[in-house]
């Protein structure tokens, strides 16, 4: 490991007082392990292909950082996509990117493991390919090249990245990480060679996709004809789940991070998975079953992260932390220990009703900055579409409980597009801002309160019901806009849009095929940082989509038949197909679905019936 | 209440670290310490707690000060411990003391820093105020040092805090220049004669 190391080392002495927050590079965060890298063991490097602020905030990689480093035969190391200016200086000084802990480039490790959290990273994934200098493609790579293995959930359709990573792993990661550490080891000790038949290999751990190892058909209407498992690969490659979350406690001491992030607390991880059943949610279907961990264990645990990383914010953390069966019993304890040491406990995803704000106001009693609630839509018709149970009244005592417990700033998340949505639906929107800014204070005018509202486009993500529907185009989105900024001139109220050509580009990637790997590639050559808006090009996509000949209205606007092979056929978020469907009829009929935790089994196949099911701290179904 | 006054280095790679970012990671020292910090009060409570003035980014510094507020009898050596377990590396606590009811704040006595300039093979003291005419002016130091004595300065470390220029000579007899920022002068500190 010769050249590389050294260059790195004399990059630190001599330049790296030039880049803006040098914090993010130097790698020396509290609870950083700083395993060395070792020829017999197997070398990881963990990496969120963003920036260091939204990067460290990450959960999932703090759990495998502490899986991997816990492991003797195995060491882990960070990296994150560098801001541009210190991409151009790397550039420029021949550095390549490297492990923050270690400073050794990319390259050397064993296994680059790069989560999939969203579409618009996907070009910061080939920039940190390429300021490695690892080669892009998994064909392109060499025995002694690093295994690219990637994670999250875009890994439920990596189709449009799939031909850059040698594997990715479905579902939950804590599990299966072990049974890859143990394929590499034993393949570093038979002396790396014949990859393919090690991916091979690999392809036969349950939760691993060797996309290599599967051929796409194509219709010449673009459509996909078929997908065939090559060399003895399974078919469908099912996810993985963790039964019982009270076996799994990491992370217990999470690197700390030095220079301020995006969430800047510590997440109490309560429960997975979610059963509400709203049509539009991509978590909601992919994390099911429900698994709670035990209050007690959670106090425990939490006063032991608050005490491990001195932070003073506690996030107990899931998809709707009021749904835990415990939250009343669990936040009160939390809060009551860890109060007095100026330790404040939040819950970040709260359901749109009373209990809820009463709840986060109880617990977060020394914080008050803003609440955020997510009503999506505003008209019954389309709470009936999305299956979201909820009414004006219900936001209304929401609203109305966190003024009068003294919230003056509030957010409130809606979307547009969604299927069967009609101007009117729009217009609703509007409508129930008004009365909000009228009645919130138990029907009078709450008095300087400060709405924002906030509203992004609905963009159709596989494994969903509305998979097979239609997002709307452009000019579809600019009128809802227009309606918007018309009808949302109140006082006290602001409001924020997604930027149109973002969420059309997450379009055309989220239900993306194979055919979009040279675009993205071609779209990466000349940026990155598509979800900073300053450095978003939509022209720049569009270019390279029209330099292979691929229209992107075709996969965004384009609602698929039943009978249509998805390009992520072949992999499995547990929920079947059929059930899908059924879903996606009875979201356009209007009919609901009830939570399964409180009623019937739906039959949506996520659980097994025996070790993978719901499981409930408070007893329960 | 009792006050606190904690002093600490910042060396290597944590010289990287902003004013900002060191006094987060300071905080999460004390938080982790043991000791029964005091909170100001309001919706967002944070620790009372006060530093000694920004380091320029990329200078080290091998005393820095920072004074705490707490309740009953902490245990100085424990939350020294503890407080160097909870520190990145580059960063320690060197002592802890209780301060006198006489002793005054420290944005009251930290008046001079007392820096170290490496370059071209040798080493040269500088001193020069850090309360009043504003930030950028160690950058504006080094340049005059370049102009009138030829030092290139390769290595910068803030060695000490001062209340006064005679607490300086008194404790590194030798040569200091002293930067007076007003007139843009460098000027040779009297040596006290001592030593």
């Amino acid at each position: 490991m010769g050249d590389g190391v050294d260059s790195v080392s004399t990059f630190f002495k001599r330049d790296i007082g030039l880049v803006s927050k040098p914090g993010r590079y130097l790698g020396i965060e509290v609870n950083a392990r700083h395993k060395p890298l070792s020829t017999p063991g197997t070398n990881c490097v963990l990496v969120y292909p963003d920036v260091y602020e939204i990067g460290m905030s990450h959960l999932g990689l703090a759990i495998l950082y502490e899986e991997i480093n816990d492991r003797e035969d195995s060491m882990a190391d960070r990296a994150y996509l560098p801001w541009v200016d210190m991409q151009e200086l790397m550039e420029r000084k021949g550095i390549p990117l490297f492990g923050l802990e270690s400073r050794v480039p990319l390259g050397l490790f064993d296994l680059v493991g790069i989560t999939l959290q969203h579409e618009l990273t996907y070009a910061n994934v080939l920039r940190i390919l390429s300021l490695a200098g690892i080669p892009l493609r998994s064909a392109e790579r060499r025995d002694s090249d690093p295994l690219v293995v990637g994670g999250g959930p875009g890994a439920y359709n990596p189709e449009p990245v799939a031909d850059f990573f040698d594997f990715l792993v479905l579902g939950e990661g804590e599990e299966v990480i072990h049974e890859i550490l143990d394929a590499v080891r034993e393949w570093k000790h038979m002396g790396k060679k014949d990859r393919r038949g090690f991916l091979r290999r690999c392809a036969s751990i349950p939760g691993v996709y060797v996309p290599s190892l599967y051929r796409v058909h194509y219709r010449p209407d673009g459509t996909v004809s078929g997908i065939e498992p090559l060399e003895g690969a399974p078919l469908p490659v099912h996810k993985r789940v963790v039964p019982d979350l009270n076996e799994k406690v990491k992370p217990r001491r999470p690197p700390v991070p030095l220079v301020e992030s995006v969430h800047d607390r510590c997440s109490l991880e309560i429960f997975r998975g979610c059963t509400r059943g709203c049509r539009f949610c991509q978590a909601g279907m992919v994390y099911r079953p429900v698994r709670e961990r035990s209050e007690d264990l959670l106090h425990g645990w939490g006063r032991e992260l608050v005490s491990a990383t001195g932070c003073d914010e506690l996030s107990l953390s899931s998809l709707s932390s009021a749904d835990y069966t415990r939250i009343n019993s669990l936040a009160e304890r939390l809060s009551e220990d860890l109060e007095r040491k100026g330790v404040a406990v939040s819950l970040p995803s709260l359901r749109t009703d009373s209990f809820s704000v009463e709840l986060a106001s109880r617990v977060g009693r020394i914080r008050k900055t803003g609440l955020t609630l997510a009503p999506e839509v505003a008209s019954p018709r389309l709470r009936a579409v999305i299956n979201k149970e909820l009414s004006d009244r219900d936001l209304l005592e929401a609203v109305g409980a966190a003024y009068r417990e003294g919230w003056r700033k509030m957010k409130l998340y809606f979307m547009v597009g969604l299927p069967g949505e009609e101007e009117g639906d729009v217009e609703a929107i509007c409508g129930l801002v008004r009365r909000i800014m009228r009645e919130g204070d138990g029907g009078g005018p709450p008095r300087g309160l400060r709405l924002s509202v906030s509203v992004s486009t609905f963009v159709p993500k596989p494994h969903t019901p509305f998979q097979w529907a239609r997002q709307i185009s452009l000019p579809e989105t600019a009128r809802r806009h227009f309606i918007l900024k018309e009808g949302l001139r109140i006082k006290g109220v602001t409001w924020k849009w997604h930027t149109r050509e973002m969420s059309y580009l997450e379009g055309v990637l989220a239900r993306g095929d194979r055919r979009l790997g040279p675009v993205v590639e071609a779209a990466a050559r000349e940026g990155c940082l598509d979800n900073w808006s300053e450095f978003f090009s939509w022209e720049r996509w569009r270019r390279a989509l029209e330099g292979y000949g691929l229209d992107p209205a075709w996969y965004v606007e384009r609602e698929r038949g039943e009978e249509e092979i998805f390009p992520w056929e072949h992999l499995s978020a547990g929920v079947k197909k059929s059930f899908l469907w059924e879903e996606y009829l009875k979201a356009l009929r209007g009919e609901p679905t009830p939570d399964c935790r409180f009623a019937d089994c739906t039959d949506c196949g996520a659980c097994d019936g025996k070790e993978i099911v719901n499981r409930l701290a408070g007893g329960g179904r | 209440m009792k006050r606190l006054l904690v002093k600490y280095y910042k060396k290597g790679d944590a010289a990287f670290l902003s004013h900002r970012e060191t006094m987060r990671v300071l905080e999460r020292a004390l938080r982790r310490s043991g000791a029964d910090l005091v909170f100001t009060s309001g919706f967002h409570p944070r620790v009372k707690m006060s530093f000694s003035p920004a380091l320029p980014l990329g200078v080290a510094a091998e005393a820095e000060y920072l004074e705490a507020a707490v309740e009953g009898e902490p245990d100085l050596e424990e939350m020294i411990k503890r407080m160097n377990d909870a520190l990145p590396e580059g960063m320690g606590v060197t002592s802890l003391q209780v301060m006198p009811g006489y002793m005054p704040k420290l944005s009251r006595w930290a008046r001079y820093g007392l820096y170290r300039v490496e370059g071209g093979g040798g080493a040269l003291h500088l001193c020069m105020r850090l309360d009043g005419e504003g930030g950028g002016r160690l950058r504006d130091a080094l340049q005059l040092l370049k102009e009138r004595l030829g030092v290139e300065a390769e290595a910068v470390t803030r060695v000490g805090i001062y209340a006064s220029r005679d607490e300086i000579l008194e404790e590194n007899p030798g040569k200091v220049y002293f930067y007076h920022a007003g007139k843009g002068e460098l000027e040779e500190m009297e040596d006290s004669g001592a030593g």
